[in-house]
Order: structure tokens, then sequence, then C-alpha cells
């Protein structure tokens, strides 16, 4: 019983094909809000559905010189990554899927192996756009990192340096989150550093150098085409909501109780993605280096001030 | 614009075909990691023999022919060979045509920058501003198409004076989109000049000293974002510009962020003129009573200030109902090679912006003939009509005779 | 630090999009717009500057009788560049475009050529072989 319940769960909801097309929901509604706030009318519905299975009806051209085997598994890798991250957070706001203490660590390094797969699949192209692209890729993937990982791994250790239940299990410290505060009030700083470290991630604008479409043409993914084309778009959909689940569970007070609690915990989720699109509209694109100077310079030093933050409140209660 | 050659070089193709480009040109960057070391051009790809097709066409025939040089200065094409033709012909063009030649002149310069600006922010990731520069491009499209019956193309000049007549319902509905655009301009100007993320795309790049700018021979905008203070329309007045002059505008600065300024200015300064010219347009006919349709022989050059520089012109006439030799020289030719020298040094993120602070237009410069010197025994020979002639028809000749391999 | 579109996406969010959806909404066209061309057969003498004066070559004017003023306008929409000059060289107003029809679209080339006239002067025009032709020829011209 519990076998086919696993099963279900993971092939159909809330895992599975129900998170895919939550994933292209999302991908759609990002895509609407920032033609409305672009005073143009956007596209419909089913758009992003069209555009991957359009993506999965054509022919598949790999290049010569990439390597076969590795050309068609990069794109199956990075969407097994997304979606086995999105076993441990609390999708639609359910309770996760599955959970054992650590798997905070285990999900932010999951959502890492996309960026880590795109940047590969560029590197092994051996097309000059290509390598420009997985070049910084990987360039912006070792800006915003530290940042991001330190700024999502902030909730656990606040509880660990209070002396309460920490621990390093989502699940947990979604149940902290709702029965106590909402985390966004006592760490600020680190909630702007994680939603715009998730910008980075996903490699939205302004943090898009790495696929600049004006530069390097469509940077490391240039070669691709058809079927892996298709799983990389799904990839990044799927990181859009599990990327902003996690955001919303650590911080935003988590999954309550009550049958209305997933309602609610979805509205905080299309919140922050509300927040996310303002954000893609109102921005320039920086260049490469101008992201890494302002990660490694702002990013870094706003953790590290709330953590010093964190404790000088500790030390002084 | 020669490559030096390197042991080691890591090549970036910008064109034929790039998201970057609106039409074809081939660049070549040579990056070390994301720093550009060298720069090659390659242009013609949008070369349709046009000055050897108007030597079949009749002199009215070629007005519309050259006014598809290119689509965002085809008014002014047009412009530059009617008033050579007409000096050609010595006719006098009435002063209300020459008012409403200059009317559509600002209208189209006002397109173009609004057009480039929108450009411009989409290469630089600004999409946002991109869409909204372009929404409001339509005002004046729509302008343009009350006024002269057609959006791009406006076909406004006929030999001796223009099709249509400014009525007061046209006159009021300039007006009225001239309002909503200032306002939106200013709008721009402030975003231009204040917004963090775009200013760190904008300022400090692509550097340009008076001197440099001097010595490429840049022409234009770009030129006066650099402190060269030429402007045709002041420098050599034509059409109406004696009795509706327009302000020079130049800055010293020279980086990308003063070529924005300096067009975004000129917008406003458009507004300006054109409201001045509607109050005080005179009147009589629209065209000169009678053009003729063989002209005198002679040979005459026109010179115009385009949105994007100095627009040459070269007619010669050997009396007959076509012309002899039209020779078109445009702006963009003249700034391409800023380009190169400029962007060595840079950043790869910022060529596509130094590219378009240029404004470039493709379609336009494609005129030029250029040969590869190794090539030739007589690469140092100052080449004539005939010369080339003969060197096309050589080339050919010994096409056909070597079979498979094309021998360049 | 300033961010300067921020007013546009807040009034935006709250105003309907400008796109015209176009197939459903058509804005109407000024009257000076250039649409199809469409030639009148009054006041037509023949002189052929139209046709001198297209750039396109999209014009032919095509002699029945001079002297009865017969002529057959065969236009090439398709050639057509819409710049007007033809209207501008007709001193008779016999050539106007019409602002009403712009969507010109065809999915047969045939429906480009448009010839304007008399419809016995239309049919006395040689055609491609092979074309079936009604009208009885003119044997001796008036």
């Amino acid at each position: 019983m519990a076998f086919t319940n696993n099963l279900l769960s993971l092939l159909i909801f809330p895992a599975g094909l129900a998170l895919l097309a939550s994933g292209l929901i999302f991908q759609w509604a990002d895509r609407k809000m920032l033609a409305r706030f672009q005073n143009r009318l956007g596209p419909r519905w089913f758009q992003p559905f069209a555009d991957v299975v359009k993506l999965l009806s054509k022919e598949e051209i790999r290049p010569k010189g990439a390597g076969e085997i590795v050309f068609a598994a990069l794109p199956i890798i990075a969407l097994a990554s997304t979606l086995t991250a999105a076993l441990y957070v609390p999708l639609f706001g359910l309770a996760p899927i599955f959970s054992f203490p650590g798997d905070l660590i285990v999900t932010i390094y999951l959502l890492s192996v996309l960026s880590l797969s795109i940047g590969l699949a560029g590197a092994q192209t051996r097309d000059r756009f290509s390598i420009a692209g997985s070049l910084r890729v990987f360039t912006q993937m070792f800006a915003y990192e530290a940042p991001f990982i330190l700024a999502l791994l902030t909730p656990a250790l606040a509880l660990f340096i209070s002396g309460t239940e920490g621990s390093w299990e989502i699940a947990s410290l979604v149940d902290v989150a709702a029965t106590k505060y909402w985390f966004v009030l006592i760490m600020p700083i680190t909630f702007v550093v994680a939603l715009i470290g998730l910008m980075g991630k996903l490699e939205l604008p302004p943090f898009d150098a790495p696929e600049a479409e004006t530069e390097i043409v469509a940077g490391a993914l240039t070669e691709y085409s058809g079927r892996g084309l298709a799983l990389f778009t799904l990839a990044r959909a799927v990181e859009l909501v599990v990327g902003l689940t996690l955001i919303a569970a650590l911080y935003l007070g988590g999954v309550g109780t009550g049958p209305l609690a997933p309602v609610l915990f979805m509205i905080k989720v299309i919140g922050l993605l509300i927040i996310v699109v303002m954000l893609q509209t109102l921005l320039a694109r920086i260049r490469i280096d101008q992201t890494v100077s302002l990660w490694w310079r702002i990013g870094s030093i706003l953790v590290l001030l709330q953590w010093v933050l964190l404790i000088a409140f500790r030390m002084l209660r | 614009m020669t490559t030096t050659q390197a042991t080691e070089r890591f090549i970036i193709p910008i064109g034929p075909q790039h998201p970057a480009l609106k039409e074809p040109g081939h660049f070549e960057f040579s990056v070390e990691g994301e720093i550009v070391t060298n720069a090659t051009v390659r242009l013609g790809y949008a070369h349709r023999g046009i000055e050897k097709g108007t030597e079949s066409r009749n002199w009215t025939q070629n007005m519309y022919l050259l006014e598809r040089i290119c689509g965002i200065c085809s008014h002014i094409h047009s412009t530059a060979y009617a008033i050579g033709v007409e000096q050609l012909a010595e006719v006098e063009v009435p002063p209300r045509a020459q008012a409403i030649r200059e009317i559509v002149a600002e209208l189209e310069r006002i397109h173009s920058h609004m057009l480039w600006l929108g450009v411009a922010a989409h290469d630089a990731g600004f999409d946002t501003l991109f869409m909204y520069t372009w929404r409001d491009r339509e005002t004046v499209m729509d302008i343009l198409e009350a006024l002269s019956g057609n959006r791009v193309h406006y076909s406004a000049n006929v030999l001796g004076g223009v099709k249509f007549n400014l009525t007061e319902e046209t006159a009021e509905t300039i007006l009225k989109g001239l309002e909503f655009l200032e306002e939106r301009t200013h709008h721009y100007r402030r975003v231009v000049e204040n917004d963090a993320f775009f200013l760190k795309r904008t300022r400090g790049v692509g550097m340009m000293t008076r001197e440099d700018a001097l010595r490429l021979g840049v022409v234009g905008p770009t030129a006066r974002a650099s402190g060269v203070d030429r402007d045709l329309r002041n420098d050599a007045p034509y059409i109406a510009y004696n009795e509706f002059p327009v302000q020079l505008i130049t800055l010293t600065t020279g980086d990308l962020e003063a070529r924005f300024l300096v067009r975004i200015d000129e917008l406003l300064d458009c507004y300006r003129v054109i409201k001045e010219i509607i109050a005080k347009l005179p009147d009589g006919p629209l065209t000169v009573a009678r053009m003729p349709r063989k002209l005198k022989a002679g040979e005459v050059i026109s010179r115009v200030e385009a949105p994007r520089g100095e627009l040459f012109y070269y007619i010669r006439s050997t009396g007959g109902e076509s012309p002899d030799r039209i020779k078109v020289r445009t702006p963009t030719l003249c700034n391409m090679g800023s380009v190169v020298t400029q962007a060595v040094g840079h950043n790869l993120a910022d060529v596509p912006m130094i590219l378009v602070g240029i404004d470039p237009c493709f379609s336009c410069n494609d005129r030029a003939i250029r040969i590869e010197g190794s090539i030739n025994r007589r690469h140092d020979h100052l080449w004539s009509w005939s010369d080339l002639r003969q060197y096309g028809i050589d080339f050919y000749r010994r096409q056909l005779d070597y079979s498979g391999e094309i021998n360049t | 630090m300033k961010i300067g579109m921020f007013n546009d996406l807040l009034r935006s969010a709250f105003r309907r999009p400008v796109t015209e959806q176009y197939p459903v909404e058509r804005r109407p066209t000024p009257e000076i717009y250039r649409g199809l061309l469409v030639w009148t057969p009054e006041g037509c003498t023949g002189c052929a500057l139209c046709a001198k004066d297209c750039p396109a070559e999209a014009i032919e004017l095509i002699t029945i009788d001079k002297a009865a003023k017969r002529f057959v306008f065969r236009y090439h929409a398709d050639r057509c560049t819409y710049c007007g000059q033809c209207a501008y060289s007709c001193r008779f107003d016999c050539i106007k475009f019409q602002s009403e029809e712009w969507e010109l679209a065809e999915l047969d080339p045939e429906d480009f050529t448009i010839s304007y006239g008399n419809p016995e002067d239309i049919a006395l025009i040689p055609v491609e072989a092979g074309v079936e032709v009604d009208a009885e020829p003119i044997t001796n011209p008036t």
C-alpha cells in the first residue's frame, strides 16, 4: 500500500506529471506577467506546453565532436536531478514525499546539478558560443553559489544558535516555521539574498549573462535542439517551482495546518513569483564580471552580516 | 582592418546570422577569456546592385529605387536624390514643399531614434525599455501614416516637390502625437541617465576621444557625442533648414551613455522644430510647374544629414532620361571602422553595445566595393569604373576556366 | 540606486495591453493610405506616363483603339510598391489608391494581375496559349 502510494506520488501527484505541468504553468505565469508589465498581451496558457511538444517532435541534431553518450545523457540528468530535489520540499503545500535528517543539504546540491549539466553540455559541444556560454555558467555558479547556499542554510543555523530544536531536515524546519514565526522577520537580509540567488541560479534577467541572446546566441545550449532542449526547458521550469517552494517554505512561514493550508502556501509561492517577475522586468542584464563582483562583494557580505546579527542577538538575550 | 597573425586565437563570429544583428554583417572577434584582442569586419551581405540598377531606370523611377536602400532612412535618401536632381535641372522647389519635406525628415529622425533606442536597450538585455520605446514609436508611425499614406517608405517626394499637403487635421494629429512623445522622451532620458543597472552597461564603455573621432572619420550623433561639432543641417543647410534651423547638440564624454543622450536630445529638438514649422508653414504650391524628363549634362553632389550621419550622393547626367552614374556613400560606412578599433580591450559583452552605439544600418552601407589587395597585381593602382568592369569580366572568365575549384 | 522603469511597470499592470489583436480588431486606415490601386477609364488619353514612371513596371497600358480612347490597364499588384508615383503622374486623375482594401495576400499568383477597363476590351488582349477566349477579335478597327 505504501509502495503504490509512494509510486503514485512519485509519478503523478505531487511530483512527476503534476510537477512538470505546474512547472510549465509557472513558466507561463512568468511570461504572462512579464508581458503585462511591458504593456503587451503575452502568451496564452498553453504556450509552454506547445513549446515543449514542438521541441519533442523535432529532430535532434548532434554536432560532430560532441560525445554521443554525454550529449544525450546531460539533459536527462538535469531533469532527473530537479525532479528528485522536489521530493524533499513541501510541494503545493503538502507534506514532503520523503524526508530524512540532512535532506536540506541534499536538496541544495541537487538543485545545483542543473547548472552543472548546462555548463558541461556547453563545454563538450565544442562550439564557440557554447564554450563561451559554459564559461559564463561556471563563472556565475562560482559567484552566487556560496551566498545562496549560506542563505538557505541560515534558518537551520538560526535554530541551532538559539538552542531550540535545530535540524537539517526540511520537514521539521517547515513545522517550526509554521508554528513559531516567519523567518523572514528575523533574517530579512538572507531572504533577499536567497531570492536573488535563485534568480542567478535560474539565469533569469538580470543575471542571464550565460545565455545572453544578443552576445552569444543561446549560450551553453546553442547546439541543443529537439528532445535535449525540451528536457532542459522542463528542468528549468521544475527548478523554478522547487526553488520558489523551498524559499517560501523556509522563510515565509512554511505550511500551516488546517484544510486551507495548501492554498495559502500557494499564494505565498505565487507572491514570490510576482516579485521575481518584477525584478526581471525592471533590471537590465549585467555583464558576467559585474555579476561576479556584485555577488562576491555584496552577496557574501550581506550573508555574513546577517549571521553576525543573529549571533549578536543571541548573545544579548 | 587586417588581422594580426597570432598563434592561438579563439574567434567568436558575430554574424552574418546572429540575434544581435538585425541585418547581416560578419564580425570576427578574437577573445582571450572575455576580453577582445582583435576585431575584423566583413560587409557586403546586403549588396543589391542598386547603383548599377539606377543606370537603367529613368529619373523618376530612380527616386523610388533609392528610397528603398534603407527602411528607416528612406525619406532622406529620396530627399538627397531629389535635391541633387533639382539642382541639375535648375528648378526651384516652392517653400511649402521644402517645409513639408523638412517635417517628414524630422519625423523620420524621430522614428529612427526611437527604433534605435529600443534596439540598443534590447542588446543590453533591457527588454522592458525596448518594449516601451517601440510602443511609443507606433505613435510616430501613425502620424506618418496620417500624413503621407504609409508607415515606412513614405514616398513623400516627387521630383520638384512633395506629393501631399499638410491639412489642418493632419497638423492637429501631429501636434497631439508629439505632445505624447515629448513626455515619454523626457521619461526615457531620465531612465537612460539614472537607471543604475543600465548605466553599468553604458557608462565608460566605448570611449572615443575627439581626436580619435576625427581620425577615424565618424559622422553623425556618434561623432557629436565625442565633441565633434558637425551637423550638416547647420553647416550646409538644405531644404528648409535655413528658415527653420535645428540646434547643434554635442557632448564631450564620448562614451556610450553620451551617444544615448545625444540622440535623445536630438529627439527633443525634433519636436521643437516640427512644432515651429507647423506654426509657420508657408503657403504656396506643392511642386514646380514643370519638371523636365531629360536633364542637362552635368554632375552634382548633394549632402544631407541622415539620422545616422552625413549622407552623400554624387549624381552625373549625360543628358538622357537615365542617370549616368549615381554614387551613394552612407554614414554607417564611416562609422564602421570605429567599431573594430574601439572593440579591442573591451569585454565580449560590451561588443554588441558598441556596435549598436553607432546605429548600424547594414542595408545602407553595402554600396562600397572592396577588393582583396593580395590577389591583384595592380592593387595600388586607382581603380576606374572600366577597370572594375574588366576585373569582373576576367574574374568570371577565370572561374569558368577551372573546373571544380574557385580560384580567389 | 535608482531604477527607471518602475512607474511604467505599475501603471501597465493595471491597464489594458496595447496589443491590437489583428484579425479580430482592425484599425481604420486614414484616407490618404495607399491600398489597392484603382483605375477609371474616363479621362485616360493613353499617354502612358504612369507606365513609364512606375519604378516596379507594375503597369501595362494596352492600347486597343487610341482614337476611340479604348485602353486596358493591366496592373500587377504583386510588383507594385504602392509608392503613388502613377497617381501623381496621371494628369487626368484616372488612378487612385483607395484606402479600404489593403489586405492583398492571395494564394494564386494569377490573382495578382488585375485588368481594368471595359470587359470586351479586356477579352481582346492576347492571352497565354491554351487559355480560352470568349469574345471575337475586331476585324476592322474604326
